[in-house]
């Protein structure tokens, strides 16, 4: 099996997995506990948060542990909006930050949704056009999950200050991937998930500024600084943070790895003759490709490299009757004779070169 | 009209046979194999396209329902 759907998830590390064992087996005390036995996993819990800190440039009391990135984005967008004023977001976000904003329409909110280019960024410009003293909360993805394409972040964030806006980023494409440190990028709040960056599943954060305005989004215990009730998931945490920490330290040669892999997969489609086009214009973050092909309809090609035993994901949807093209791919406006026809293919560090080769061949000889 | 295999000439393809062509080849597709051709033709097993079957019958798609 060739896995390349690194940004649906990645293959839990090693490394990571051996930290988590003594907190599911011997190590089992409630960190809120006062006794010693749960001395190691308060620990932990502390050691976790200064790591991830450390690796994003926060300071340890602005990381807030959650379930994922989908409960970070929703308490930064629902809890970061407040009671009153305008929110900012873009067309091409994912549907965790997407829904939340839906649901502040429903509330009586008025959300703003901003168009992208044909590479799939928001201009800053596009932004200074919307935002006013009435916006509240401005949320930008820092990559596309679909494209891959890497937002301003710096400009917007600046701009959404300079308004006295608060800037939220879903970086769960980001983090371990890209180097990202938060006050560089002068983001207030920024949402990670730990399965994205070969961390276990059914963990997150959510950075968040001192300072920020923003109210507890699960009420109970006193867990998280009073901000995030619930038993810290001691083992979880324990291992995202030795995730994270050797995805840092390895930026560099995965980028030069998985650009190696991308330009094989690409010379070798070009070479065939395969009539496609990259979407997001390949200035994305390293191993996501977003390709559509015109030939086909993408969720064909997905079940048919799947009988290859090639996992990728696809850009489009079909019912039998109907091609739902990604709500990403319509705001970039990929013209839909191709658009229809998009797979992504998101290589990861694990991935070889003779992997990279099998992928390309396989979708020549589907495609000829 | 009784659907014919393209490969082997096996006649009555039911629903799902031709919805796995669909599926698989693309919808445009005007001619279909049978169960087992289409599997050789792919270089799968027929036990992996009634998987496929199941899952695209368990999702919703319309070609199976």
């Amino acid at each position: 099996m060739i896995y390349a759907d690194n940004a649906a998830t990645t293959k839990l590390d090693m490394d990571a997995f051996e930290a988590m064992r003594p907190f599911l087996l011997e190590e089992y005390g409630n960190a809120s506990q006062p006794y010693s036995f749960s001395r190691t996993s308060r620990r932990a819990l502390k050691d976790a948060r200064m790591t991830i800190a450390e690796c994003i440039g926060a300071l340890p009391e602005e990381i807030y542990f959650t379930s994922g990135g989908t409960e970070s984005d929703n308490w930064a967008i629902k809890m970061g909006a407040g009671c009153e004023g305008e929110v900012i977001t873009s067309s091409i976000e994912h549907h965790a930050v997407l829904n939340s904003c839906r649901a502040l329409e429903r509330a009586g909110r008025s959300v703003s949704y901003l168009p992208v280019t044909r590479e799939g960024i928001v201009c800053l410009e596009t932004l200074e056009s919307v935002i006013s003293e009435r916006t509240k909360l401005v949320s930008i993805m820092y990559v596309n999950n679909e494209v891959g394409s890497i937002q301003p972040i710096r400009e917007l964030a600046r701009a959404a200050r300079q308004r006295g806006s608060c800037f939220h980023t879903d970086a769960v494409q980001g983090v371990g991937h890209i180097p990202i440190n938060v006050q560089e990028a002068g983001v207030d709040m920024l949402s990670a998930s730990g399965h994205k960056f070969n961390g276990p599943k059914g963990v997150g954060f959510l950075y968040i500024k001192n300072g920020t305005g923003i109210s507890a989004f699960m009420d109970g215990g006193s867990q998280e600084r009073q901000y995030r009730a619930g038993t810290e998931n001691v083992a979880a945490i324990a291992a995202m943070a030795v995730a994270l920490r050797k995805n840092c330290l390895a930026l560099g040669e995965a980028r030069e790895h998985l650009g190696r892999l991308e330009r094989m997969i690409l010379d070798r489609l070009r070479l065939s003759g395969v009539d496609f086009i990259r979407n997001g214009g390949g200035k994305g973050i390293p191993g996501n490709m977003s390709l559509s092909f015109r030939t086909m309809d993408g969720e064909t090609l997905l079940h048919r490299l799947d009988l290859k035993g090639i996992c990728v994901s696809t850009g489009s949807a079909c019912d039998g009757t109907k091609t739902q093209v990604s709500h990403v791919l319509r705001a970039m406006k990929v013209p839909l004779e191709y658009a229809r026809g998009t797979i992504r293919i998101s290589l990861g560090v694990r991935n070889t070169e003779e992997e990279a080769l099998r992928i390309a061949q396989s979708l020549i000889d589907i495609l000829k | 009209m009784k659907i014919k295999c393209v490969a082997c000439g096996k006649e009555g393809l039911n629903k799902d046979t031709v919805g796995i062509n669909k599926k698989l080849l693309g919808n445009k597709v005007e001619t279909f194999y049978c169960m087992d051709c289409l599997a050789g033709y792919l270089d799968t097993t027929t036990e992996e396209l009634l998987e496929k079957i199941e899952e695209f019958r368990e999702e919703g798609c319309k070609l199976f329902l």
